[in-house]
């Protein structure tokens, strides 16, 4: 018998596998490509991605949705192979409340972090042989301490705390010095900034990783295209509405006018 | 010794007597809709009898708490797999009751060389609109019956005619309509079995009604506060107007408190 309330156990026990075989494909251009960041602000963690997938030069798509809301306090940020990242997130989903239902308590923050350190341990074989490669950002409010965090991951399952920041994704080098600077010597730290503030940092974030890295994309006015952008705090996940993504670009990162 | 047909058939007949003699002293439980969602209800001396199931469904049980967990778990694992695997809009209240544990029940009632299931159910589905509710009872021996109003278990069918006779006749439209109308009918459920349990010795279903007289709302709200006693009101929504996926929330007793009728506020806290 596994472990109690395992939902990840129980779907292996039904013949489930996870993931891709690691040679299948190998070579292929692959859908990949990101950048998703998280940092703590004033009321909690925002978490930001920007939209596009892409294979090769190639953009697949312009409306990707990168920051995966997975229970009413947590959030999965991907970058790398959405095939494998989605899966994911559907069995991370599905895992929390299978055991918050069996078990009648909610898992802790730490037990979410394990389940997907797990999931990419189990997929260590595709990840290095280029199909399944996955490195997330995992943020959430952790009930027992009283406050959100958040984690970012290696390939392998490794997981580190972002004590302030963390980012991943092909255009994720460009914003990792700005975020320094920023924290450092901005006016504030982020930890300070109100939400509109740390709004508008976000947003100019992705526009910049968007400029130097071809696999990011920014924001498409023209389409409405905006990142997506989600903050976490004691009250739960909540997505911050384009109408409002508008007008703070419009205002405050756009110089055209 | 039940090899003959004739000793199967009484075999069955013994368990049943068996099995109604199991439920007498346990509490009934209610399911309403009211117009953005489902209240289910009952009472407990401390573990609970409300749960989760999935995104829409809550489950509440009667019986031997053993064997709801065992069932409880069942459905968690059908309800899951069936989810991820398909979609969560594939998970129904009906596909989870007549192909997964109504069979399962039923099998275990029949086999009797084997402990039966001690467990009445009630599966309670919220609709995507309201009028689309569902209400599944299943019985210690594997029969369903599905409902789009109101269900109840109680610890006999009479009983249960009798408590559903009693919800028909309520206007419930709004929560508060709907928690006033459960505790009376969790009120007139405990009372009626209380008096099948008092007059006794009588197997099965004698006794309807309490002489036929309807009963007024004062008397099940004083029943019930005699009730609180030695039990807690145990509550639990499903909510059409919650943000997300997931619908199914319990209500505290300090949340029950703001809605319910005065007199039965003191008592409860």
């Amino acid at each position: 018998m596994g472990m109690q309330g395992d939902f990840y156990q129980l779907l292996k026990e039904q013949g489930y596998v996870f993931g891709v075989p690691g040679q299948a494909g190998a070579g292929q251009e692959l859908t990949t490509a990101t950048t998703i960041l998280a940092f703590k602000y004033r009321d909690g963690v925002l978490v930001a991605g920007d939209r596009r997938a892409t294979a090769g030069n190639m953009v697949m798509y312009d409306r990707t949705d990168k920051v995966l809301e997975i229970d009413r306090h947590s959030v999965m940020a991907i970058a790398g192979v959405p095939a494998t990242a989605y899966e994911m997130a559907r069995i991370l989903e599905h895992s929390f409340k299978y055991y918050r239902r069996t078990q009648l308590q909610e898992l802790s923050f730490e037990g979410k972090l394990r389940a997907l350190s797990k999931l990419l341990k189990d997929n260590v074989a595709a990840a290095l042989a280029g199909t399944g490669a996955v490195v997330p950002i995992f943020a959430g409010y952790d009930a027992e301490q009283e406050t959100a965090k958040i984690y970012f991951y290696d390939i392998l399952g490794a997981e580190f705390e972002g004590v302030e920041y963390a980012v991943s994704g092909s255009g994720s080098p460009t914003i990792r010095g700005i975020l320094h600077y920023l924290n450092t010597w901005g006016e504030q730290p982020l930890s300070a900034m109100p939400e509109g503030l740390a709004t508008i940092h976000a947003l100019r974030l992705l526009t910049s990783a968007a400029e130097f890295d071809s696999a990011t994309g920014g924001v498409n006015r023209d389409a409405g295209l905006y990142p997506v952008i989600k903050f976490i705090t004691a009250g739960g996940v909540r997505t911050m509405p384009d109408p409002q993504l508008r007008s703070l670009f419009e205002a405050n990162v756009s110089r055209s006018l | 010794m039940y090899e003959e047909p004739y000793r199967w058939v009484e075999a069955v007949g013994n368990r049943r007597q068996y099995l109604d003699e199991q439920f007498k002293q346990g509490s009934p439980v209610v399911g309403v809709a009211y117009e953005t969602g489902i209240l289910l209800m009952t009472m407990n001396k401390g573990t609970p009898k409300l749960y989760e199931v999935y995104d829409r469904l809550g489950l509440g049980g009667m019986g031997h708490p053993a064997d709801l967990e065992k069932l409880r778990f069942n459905l968690l694992e059908m309800a899951h797999v069936e989810g991820f695997n398909r979609s969560p809009s594939d998970v129904t209240g009906g596909r989870l009751v007549k192909y997964g544990i109504a069979p399962v029940i039923k099998q275990a009632f029949e086999e009797v060389f084997k402990a039966p299931f001690i467990v009445k159910i009630l599966l309670v589905e919220l609709g995507q609109k309201s009028g689309k509710d569902s209400f599944l009872t299943i019985n210690y021996d594997g029969t369903f019956e599905e409902k789009s109003r109101y269900a109840v278990l109680a610890a006999s069918s009479a009983i249960e005619q009798e408590m559903t006779a009693y919800l028909k006749q309520q206007p419930i439209a709004s929560l508060e309509e709907a928690i006033g109308s459960a505790i009376r009918t969790l009120a007139l459920g405990d009372r009626a079995q209380r008096h099948a349990l008092e007059e006794g010795g009588e197997h099965g279903d004698v006794r309807t009604g309490s002489d036929q007289q309807p009963v007024d709302s004062e008397t099940l709200y004083a029943h019930m506060r005699q009730c609180l006693a030695d039990k807690t009101i145990e509550c639990a929504l499903l909510d059409r107007q919650m943000q997300g996926p997931t619908k199914y929330r319990t209500i505290s007793l300090d949340e029950l408190g703001k809605v319910l009728p005065g007199h039965l506020v003191t008592p409860l806290t």
